[in-house]
């Protein structure tokens, strides 16, 4: 069931076009992520399914109903913000009573609801204190509560965590994800933090100057970017691009980067290849491991390389590895370290390789 | 020496304006409140101690009875119409409205001019033969009458209007601040909620600007006690004695009615009023920072 329709939405600023013509439809309980860097129009498109914004053409369907030209308070949506947000002269109970006594509810009511739900987000301690006596975590944690109280359709999230400390920021990520699990309500949620993108997502859609550039689950992303956008946005550390050209070679396709030969005979082409095509050749860094580090049977391909430099991150090391005049990096684990400048041979894992035409740069 | 020196260099920075504070301000108050004590009449003698005769003196004139209430009449109503007024046009300003700017300058306008210029305009303006009577007596409204100026019992409303249309852009400005530095989501988070615009400036928005209002409060606070040239130029004290306000009437004692002594107590008497206000609002300003 089509729980949010969004249909040709586009939204100028005088003659700046922020988004073109989006097309999203989001499916009752899902989680969805809007992903891109800052300024690719994610949060105009959130602001504008929330209703605070205007689209300048195009429909927004929530649950069905049309509400394009419908106030935000009656978009059944309850919304999380970067800064909180909180109503400072007001103590955490009223935060989150606040709204529900606007809507004309009867206070025996909102009572029980908000400490039910402040005592799911552990701040049932905290409900007579102020949003200034409280810490980023608790504030956030305030956030969601108001908006939970109000027991919307859609939860809308803006960089909900952006403002709070790494570890911070990964403990109420993995909170977020249960409560969505627990309650199975429709979610956007906007972040530039593809961790929290790929962790939460049930789809994720990645976003570039105002376009869709992909919607699909977040393995299917990373694993099959349909752009070399998407693909470099993806990842850390970031994929690595090869640039050469295609050959075909009797029954035989296969893609020639200058310092070695690719056979292509596994691939799932989306176009047919022509000889001589120019192409990046996309390979992350966990498919560029040890011979004896690899896992998947897709068409072991090694190569002799030498190690240039060597960065550890804790649990894995990134090996950079001269090859030609381009370098290359490979994630190895720590009991199978190179040495520096000593040749190294490395298995290339082709069958999780993404190809990219060179000029359109779209995948192939 | 040099040690000395670099050990308490702030100190001696600082030295030679304390000295100055010391002496001119405090020196001169504990000298103005001696004189208070003495029978002073067109130069400060201290031959002669009356003790506190002079305020006995003070409190039985009439004259400071009006005056003294006359403050606090002022006051009251400049501080009440200027704030409710200044904080309406602020939140109107901030409605992202066109040629804001505009609007803004017309405001903050009269702040530019000084209070005497300010009188004149409003004396002129108030006269009932060339001001605004007659401009609405010539729209055909004959009965109209405006005679703040001429009537003991209006006449501090003349005071009241000219001081707010001085005061109000002053006021406006640091409101329309106030607004401005408002987080924006404060404003999506209400309109998600559903709650009202007016609510949201009643319940969340306003008490969020408690310290522009008692910014707001001191300045208008000190200029009402200050008001001095406004009364000089737009009423003169009159008619009679029935705007005077206590600057006027230290400034008539001390130098027109060479009367030094009692124009010393009427001033012990200012500092004590706002000594009596200040204080518990420091009071209250520094526990609540603690």
């Amino acid at each position: 069931m089509i729980d949010i329709r969004i249909s040709n939405c586009n939204k100028n600023y005088g003659s700046l076009r922020v988004l073109k013509d989006i097309n999203l439809e989001i499916e009752r309980g899902e989680f969805i992520v809007l992903l891109g860097p800052s300024g690719c129009g994610k949060s105009t498109l959130l602001h504008i399914v929330a209703g605070l914004d205007r689209l300048t053409s195009g429909a927004i369907e929530i649950g069905g109903r049309d509400v394009t030209d419908v106030e935000p308070k009656d978009r059944d949506i309850a919304m999380v913000f970067q800064s909180y947000a909180l109503y400072p002269t007001m103590s955490v109970r009223s935060n989150m009573e606040f709204g529900l006594r606007m809507r004309g509810k009867p206070m025996a009511e909102i009572r029980p609801l908000v400490e039910e739900k402040a005592r799911m987000l552990h701040i049932d301690h905290l409900l007579d204190r102020r949003p200034s006596q409280l810490s980023g975590g608790q504030r956030q944690r305030v956030a969601i509560g108001r908006a939970l109280v109000r027991d919307p359709r859609v939860f809308l999230f803006d960089e909900p965590l952006s403002n709070l400390d790494a570890k911070l920021r990964a403990s109420m990520r993995t909170e977020i994800k249960k409560l969505h699990q627990s309650l199975g309500t429709t979610a956007i949620y906007v972040t530039h933090d593809q961790l929290e993108a790929m962790t939460l997502a049930s789809r994720m859609v990645v976003m570039k100057a105002g376009e869709i550039q992909q919607v699909g689950k977040p393995e299917e992303v990373y694993h099959r970017p349909v752009n070399l956008f998407v693909a470099d946005f993806l990842g850390n550390p970031g994929m690595n691009f090869m640039r050469g050209h295609i050959r075909l070679d009797g029954g035989h396709i296969s893609a020639d980067i200058g310092a070695a030969i690719l056979p292509l005979d596994g691939y799932a082409f989306e176009a047919a290849p022509a000889d001589g095509q120019a192409v990046v050749v996309g390979l992350r860094p966990e498919s560029i491991q040890p011979i004896s580090g690899l896992t998947s049977g897709g068409g072991a391909f090694t190569l002799t390389l030498r190690p240039t430099l060597i960065e550890h991150t804790g649990s894995d090391n990134l090996v950079v590895l001269a090859m030609g005049d381009e370098e290359i990096v490979g994630k190895f684990p720590t009991d199978m370290l190179p040495k520096l400048g000593e040749p190294v041979t490395v298995g290339f894992d082709l069958g999780r390789l993404s190809l990219f035409d060179a000029e359109s740069e779209r995948r192939i | 020496m040099r040690r000395f020196l670099q050990r308490h260099v702030s100190q001696v920075a600082l030295s030679p304006s304390l000295a100055l504070i010391a002496i001119f301000l405090y020196g001169f108050i504990a000298y103005t409140a001696a004189v208070s004590t003495t029978n002073s009449k067109a130069f400060p003698r201290f031959d002669n101690f009356v003790g506190l005769e002079q305020y006995w003196r003070l409190f039985h004139t009439p004259r400071w009875h009006v005056a003294f209430t006359n403050m606090f009449l002022f006051g009251g109503l400049f501080l009440l119409i200027t704030i409710l007024l200044g904080l309406l046009i602020a939140i109107l300003i901030d409605q992202r409205i066109r040629a804001e700017s505009f609007f803004r300058s017309i405001v903050m306008y009269p702040m530019a001019m000084s209070f005497v210029v300010t009188g004149i305009i409003w004396q002129w303006l108030l006269n009932p033969t060339l001001g605004i009577e007659v401009m609405v007596h010539q729209l055909g409204f004959t009965s109209f009458r405006l005679d703040w100026l001429t009537n003991p019992d209006t006449v501090i409303w003349a005071l009241v209007v000219a001081a707010f249309w001085q005061g109000c852009g002053l006021v406006m400005a640091l409101f329309l601040a106030g607004l401005r530095g408002i987080d924006e989501d404060i404003w999506k988070a209400a309109a998600v909620d559903g709650i009202p615009a007016w609510r949201v400036y009643v319940f969340i928005v306003i008490p969020m600007l408690a310290p522009v209002f008692l910014t707001v409060v001191v300045l208008l606070s000190l200029s009402i006690v200050r008001a001095f040239d406004l009364v000089v130029a737009l009423t003169n004290g009159g008619p009679g004695v029935s705007s005077d306000l206590p600057s006027v009437f230290m400034f008539d004692m001390a130098f027109r009615r060479t009367n030094l002594g009692l124009s010393a107590a009427s001033a012990v008497v200012m500092l004590g009023t706002v000594l009596a206000i200040l204080i518990p609002y420091l009071y209250v300003e520094t526990r609540e920072r603690a």
